[in-house]
């Protein structure tokens, strides 16, 4: 009789300790995502009005060309900005991890790190200095060297290439410090024998390093890619999505739907698109993984 | 050989040395335009490294211009300090019991929680608004301290990930003597825990401080702004109100942002880097 009383008690114990953070949970994540799907399936009036449309809203989505356009910036976005990251990240991360004095290594590893601690609002405006047409610094030294002038956010060409270039700058560092702390938790001796049997730098470096990255690679492919999907204030600042929509992102859309135009209905439809497409390409990366991550 | 490798070194250092260096000049972009006279606002040929050192313009940044960046900072404090304080406490309780305590659904719960960090915030959005709307809480500070509760899978993970390694015998001995969970918890996990939570912290703060999507959808008065938010505003975006066409005065604004988090950084350097460094090796 003692015993499963006993157990109760633990149990409802535990339920105690995870009550604050699962009630806040169920409240701002759980109920809003049935909340939103309901939604989608609504012709949504703010001021109370609504309707159930079926999938109304869904068809609207295969209809409407300014998603498109939206869709394939923000893969475009993605593609080359989670490639860059990650490449430039691990680049930097392998050089750091050379022969050099500490200190000199802690210092250059802060610097490529501090642009993460800051808003992307800060950046943003900085960065919208240096890429002015005719006054900034960039185009300053393209045209000294003679150049034409580079229309970095006035033409729809250049303004994702430019989104991406500041977005790099800010977040390639938290690559680089994920890949320095993988390199170096790869025991000396794993290197050392590889290099007694024979092999270059270069050869230990794709068939003995590399490999044993390959969990942290994934991480940080992972990471890079739901974060790079959901961009959103560094382009609001830069560009406001601008010119035309060539700029502008899903998330953006998802806004300018909600809260400009306060179609909610279309707009949740919209973002339950986003959601499905983060899903499945996370689930799809861990599948495709199995073939190339070694854990061990 | 060595000669080879000595060269090889020499290089890499070079390479690396110039990509600091560029890695920084937009920084020191920002702070030299912003040490520059009023009325020299714009220069070309770009100057990186100031040549002046007026402060003329953090002056006017904090006492005179219309965007009240005083009163804007204390509210990205006070915003920051509750959310964190706050899943500092319930991630730390919710995660003790997913690392040490046994109950039914305990792995589904657990599962569910950490799925959602799929979710986009632009899913949750529209409810949220509509939520906070009816409870009369847009442009309340508290609509956003909530929403930001909302997300603390990330925290409950990384500190389970920290109280899964500590020895069980240690529970099991306390339990013997009769502690209770709360006891056990108080007294020695979160003892044992100070770096995990510090970690945490620093990577809640700087989220939360950063976070620039959830006051742009419910604060209205800019007397109620963050500091991103009111950035933002202060180079254009949202029409004219408050915003400052000189390149001196936004750099300054910029810096009056930037300064605080370059000190931070610099006193905590270690601990800042460890944290993020934690977040990302999967615990």
């Amino acid at each position: 009789m003692q015993k499963p009383i006993y157990k109760i008690n633990r149990s409802i114990n535990a339920y105690l300790f995870i009550l604050p953070t699962y009630l806040l949970f169920i409240l701002f994540v759980l109920v809003p995502l049935f909340q939103a799907f309901d939604i989608s399936f609504q012709n949504y009036n703010i001021l109370g009005d609504s309707k159930y449309v079926g999938f109304k809203n869904y068809i609207k989505l295969f209809e409407d060309q300014r998603l498109v356009v939206m869709y394939s910036n923000t893969i475009f976005f993605t593609v080359f900005a989670v490639t860059f990251n990650a490449g430039l990240g691990l680049l930097l991360a392998v050089m750091l991890n050379q022969r050099m004095p500490n200190f000199v290594r802690n210092l250059y590893r802060s610097i490529f790190f501090f642009p993460l601690l800051l808003a992307h609002a800060y950046i943003a405006i900085i960065w919208k200095f240096l890429y002015q047409k005719d006054t900034g610094a960039f185009n300053y030294y393209i045209t000294n060297m003679g150049y034409e002038a580079i229309p970095w956010l006035n033409s729809a060409q250049w303004v994702l290439p430019s989104i991406i270039i500041m977005d790099v700058w800010k977040n390639t560092g938290f690559a680089m410090l994920i890949f320095l702390a993988g390199l170096q938790n790869i025991p000396k001796n794993v290197i050392e024998a590889s290099i007694i049997d024979g092999a270059s730098q270069f050869k230990s470096f794709i068939f003995i390093k590399l490999p044993l990255l390959s969990p942290t690679i994934l991480f940080v492919l992972v990471v890079f890619m739901i974060g790079a999907l959901q961009v959103f204030d560094s382009i609001v600042v830069l560009t406001n999505g601008g010119p035309g929509d060539a700029s502008r992102s899903v998330t953006m859309y998802i806004y300018h739907l909600a809260f400009e135009k306060f179609d909610m209905g279309y707009a949740s439809a919209v973002s339950m698109t986003l959601f499905i497409v983060i899903l499945i390409l996370t689930i799809l990366q861990f599948t495709i993984s199995k073939k190339w991550v070694h854990y061990d | 050989m060595t000669d080879n490798k000595k060269k090889i070194n020499i290089i890499n250092f070079l390479l690396v040395t110039v990509t600091a260096v560029f890695f920084l000049m937009p920084i020191l972009y920002m702070f030299s335009t912003s040490l520059r006279p009023m009325n020299e606002s714009f220069s070309l040929p770009p100057k990186w490294l100031p040549e002046t050192f007026i402060f003329e313009n953090y002056l006017y940044v904090i006492f005179e211009m219309k965007l009240p960046i005083v009163k804007i900072f204390l509210n990205t404090f006070k915003i920051t300090f509750v959310v964190t304080l706050i899943q500092l406490f319930a991630c730390s309780l919710s995660a003790y019991a997913f690392a040490k305590m046994k109950f039914s659904f305990k792995t589904p719960l657990f599962i569910l929680l950490l799925a959602s960090l799929m979710i986009p915030q632009q899913v949750l959005i529209v409810p949220l608004f509509l939520m906070m709307r009816d409870l009369k809480l847009i442009d309340n500070h508290l609509s956003v301290i909530l929403v930001n509760l909302g997300s603390m899978a990330f925290g409950v993970f990384l500190l389970r990930q920290h109280y899964l390694t500590l020895p069980n015998d240690l529970i099991d001995s306390a339990k013997i003597d009769g502690a209770s969970d709360f006891q056990i918890f108080y007294k020695i996990a979160l003892p044992l825990s100070k770096s995990a939570l510090a970690a945490l912290g620093i990577i809640v703060f700087n989220n939360v401080w950063n976070n620039f999507f959830y006051p742009y959808i419910f604060l209205n008065d800019i007397d109620n702004y963050t500091l991103p938010l009111g950035l933002a505003l202060l180079s254009g975006l949202g029409g004219s109100y408050g915003g400052e066409d000189k390149d001196v005065i936004l750099m300054a604004a910029v810096g009056f942002a930037v300064i605080p988090v370059l000190i931070v950084f610099i006193i905590g350097q270690r601990w800042i880097v460890e944290a993020f460094t934690k977040s990302g090796l999967k615990g």
